[in-house]
């Protein structure tokens, strides 16, 4: 079989409760489903739910049947997959540690300002950025930075949202 | 004022709410608390098993034959452990059962305590759900929204555990009605009209219809087997079963074309293949009833009618999904016939019927029987003919017995069949039987085994003579084990790797040893004394069959072959080499 893999964004409204997380990825695992991304957080602190972002590939089976077999989690309350909806964005962040010891580096604050990423911390050894942006962006970001010296990185993996009235419900 | 109870009293109430008349379990550190308030109480009976997997089989046994959810209390460590080969097989087969465990108190979880095991962390992907109780407060809720997960939806095994200083300290309990549990979980149960329209109109098109049926129909209720055998009378099409659906409809109805799969029929397999419309009906597609995948039923449209949305097109695709509980889908669909007046021509599918029967007329289940050593089909033969009329529960071990079992028993009400079929555990039929004769004291429970299965849990004979539970059990003895024989036989060269079953134990006196009845047979002319002595005897009786060694089970579709490669008897040989494809496929 020769289907087409596609990309799918999943959000996935679940109980924070502890395990619940383990029980999404332990199923993605135990299937030998893809996880290219994945970012979790409480979104609402009194009804005690959180928000998970997915993202995954697959033919289209292999999605429908990771949609269907996350649903059947107890603690999964709503999923939606957000890549099927007629428009949504999707963001992360970024945060870089840059050494700044090398003559070049006004180029690198010339860069900084134009794209709109913030320095947070600077000294003289260092500098930390952070950057939000679609994952293309946050890659070319860390292309064009590789001629200067990167110290570390870190991603928080993709957060997303349908655009207009569409929205996940409890 | 309400009273405070402890949290083991409050299990047992809880137990009690749900209707709970049997546990079977096992006492240890990690639940005395529990145990202690089982002593005091006398509305709930504890059945001591000898092993933890056995006390699951147990409860498989209890909640496939009675249709209830059915309950198991362990320690922690090992206890808990113990019970991971009998969730994973009520997962796999949709059983519900509540699975208790005791767990090392909250303060001491993670520190590697004495008989401390993560068990929520190792049955999180062998349990429908589970839950670890940290809080007292969350203990009556857990317990409450384990049975309505177990037997809700597609049934599963759910698994509470319940640290030790949980079940000591104390708050008020108000009863199930007062307990909030999940009840946002509600699986969709009823389907949209359009699909049934869409459904009996498929029906009402083909001329070469089978109808194909699963354990979705037995778990669905005594209504979903009633709509499903009015729903064959009216069309008069024929219909297949696989191993967990037999008797869902009677197998002894002429319309019913025998078992489908691996082992199944030639008649039901070819049909499958040649087939202008499948109607599958609370099965799932495994790999031991499709084969090969790519030419499976290339040409026939397929209907799924399911209660589980992940079970449609997983690894078949089908033309159209019904989702809901099967009853409904079933009344829907004989009361849209009924109200449009929708008649089905027999004429229409004669043709069909012709040609189902002339492979019929293979007689596919023949076999050579002879006069000096017991085949094991003979004495499935016998044992159906005498008992039929009983009506008995018949529980099976794993192997080629198991499918003997499936070809030669008929089975003429739904849940008197109980098997291991999704994940196929040699040592489920004894412990099985029990949970079934617990629950049908004064009926005929026989478990059909293999000298290899039965020494699995043999240990269970303590608790079938404690318990003076009157199991038979009815063991084919060929000195193998069989179906592992019988793969090297085709698949690796006739080189028998392991699979002798030597130093076997004197089954008689294994018998005798726990106070039963041992008998053993080797001559075919003496197999109808030896099952109407079984079942003359009140209490439990070990049969040992000696039959044929060197028996194989036919007709048998090689691993990645299609339906219409089947293997019909040990004379049929393989078509060129089983692919390497074929070769990694279990």
């Amino acid at each position: 079989m020769t289907e087409s893999h596609s990309k799918h964004i999943l959000s996935i409204m679940v109980d924070n409760e502890p395990g619940v997380l383990a029980r999404i990825v332990g199923l993605f695992s135990g299937r030998g489903y893809n996880i290219e991304s994945l970012s979790v957080s409480e979104v609402d602190s009194d009804k005690f739910l959180s928000r998970v972002t997915i993202v995954t590939s697959g033919t289209k089976n292999i999605v429908d049947q990771i949609k269907a077999q996350v649903r059947k989690l107890i603690p999964v309350h709503n999923l939606i997959d957000i890549t099927e909806l007629k428009s949504f964005l999707g963001k992360e962040l970024i945060l870089m540690k840059l050494d700044i010891k090398q003559k070049t580096v006004l180029n690198i604050y010339k860069y900084i300002k134009n794209i709109g990423a913030k320095i947070l911390f600077e000294d003289k050894t260092v500098i930390i950025i952070e950057f939000s942006g679609t994952p293309t962006e946050i890659s070319s970001l860390i292309k064009k930075m590789k001629v200067y010296n990167i110290v570390e990185l870190t991603r928080s993996g993709l957060v997303s949202m349908a655009l207009g009235k569409d929205y996940i419900r409890r | 004022m309400m009273k405070k109870l402890s949290g083991a009293r409050i299990v047992i109430e809880a137990l009690i709410q749900e209707n709970v008349k049997v546990i079977f379990g096992y006492p240890g550190g990690a639940v005395l608390p529990i145990y202690d308030e089982l002593f005091k109480q006398n509305k709930i009976r504890h059945i001591l098993v000898r092993h933890e997997q056995a006390a699951v089989h147990a409860a498989e046994g209890y909640a496939r034959s009675t249709g209830k959810v059915g309950v198991v209390l362990v320690t922690s460590g090992p206890g808990a452990t113990n019970t991971v080969t009998g969730l994973t097989d009520a997962m796999m087969d949709s059983v519900p059962v509540v699975c208790i465990s005791g767990q090392v108190p909250t303060h001491m979880i993670g520190n590697d305590a004495f008989q401390e095991a993560d068990i929520v962390g190792i049955t999180r992907p062998c349990t429908k759900h589970n839950y670890l109780v940290k809080e007292i407060s969350k203990l009556a809720e857990s317990i409450h929204s384990a049975f309505h997960i177990a037997k809700n939806g597609r049934p599963g095994p759910v698994l509470v555990d319940i640290p030790k200083d949980i079940q000591t300290f104390e708050t008020k309990y108000g009863g199930k009605k007062h307990t909030k549990s999940v009840t946002f979980y509600k699986p969709n149960t009823k389907p949209s009209l359009d699909t049934i329209v869409k459904f009996v109109s498929l029906l009402e098109k083909s001329k070469k219809p089978i109808f194909y049926v699963g354990g979705g129909v037995i778990n669905s209720g005594s209504r979903a087997s009633l709509y499903l055998k009015k729903l064959l009378k009216i069309t008069g099409y024929p219909c297949t079963q696989t191993l967990m659906g037999l008797g869902a409809t009677p197998t002894s109805d002429d319309q019913f074309i025998g078992m489908l799969g691996m082992h199944g029929t030639y008649e039901a397999n070819l049909s499958m293949n040649k087939s202008d419309l499948m109607i599958c009906i609370g099965a799932r597609f495994d790999d031991r009833i499709t084969g090969k995948v790519s030419g499976f039923s290339p040409k026939s449209k397929k209907v799924h009618l399911d209660i589980d949305a992940s079970s449609f097109n997983k690894s078949v695709n089908v033309d159209l999904l019904i989702q809901g509980d099967l009853s409904k889908i079933l009344e829907m669909t004989l009361k849209h016939i009924e109200n449009k007046r929708i008649s089905f021509s027999k004429e229409k599918i004669s043709a069909w019927w012709n040609q189902i029967n002339k492979w019929r007329a293979k007689n596919c289940l023949n076999y050579k029987n002879s006069r000096s050593i017991i085949k094991p089909q003979y004495a499935l033969q016998r044992l159906d003919s005498l008992t039929k009329h009983l009506d008995p529960f018949i529980t099976t071990e794993v192997g080629q017995h198991q499918m003997w079992a499936a070809q030669f028993l008929t089975f003429n009400k739904p849940k008197h069949w109980m098997t291991s079929g999704g994940l196929g555990t040699m040592g489920y039929g004894l412990p099985a039987a029990m949970g079934v004769q617990i629950a049908h004291p004064n009926d005929l429970v026989i478990d059909v085994a293999g000298e290899a299965s039965i020494l699995m849990n043999i240990q269970e004979m303590s608790t079938i003579k404690q318990y003076r539970l009157p199991v038979k059990i009815f063991i084919l003895n060929n000195h193998y084990m069989g179906m592992v024989r019988q793969w090297q036989e085709l698949l690796h060269g006739n080189r028998l790797s392991e699979s002798y079953m030597d130093s076997l134990p004197d089954f008689v006196k294994l018998a005798e040893s726990f106070g039963a009845t041992g008998l053993r047979v080797s001559k075919p002319g003496e197999m109808d004394d030896l099952i109407k002595e079984m079942i003359k005897i009140k209490g439990p009786v070990i049969c040992d069959v000696v039959v044929d060694p060197k028996e194989n089970c036919f007709p048998m579709i090689p691993s990645g072959s299609t339906h219409d490669q089947m293997l019909l008897g040990p004379n049929d040989k393989l078509e060129g080499e089983i692919s390497e494809e074929g070769m990694v496929l279990v």
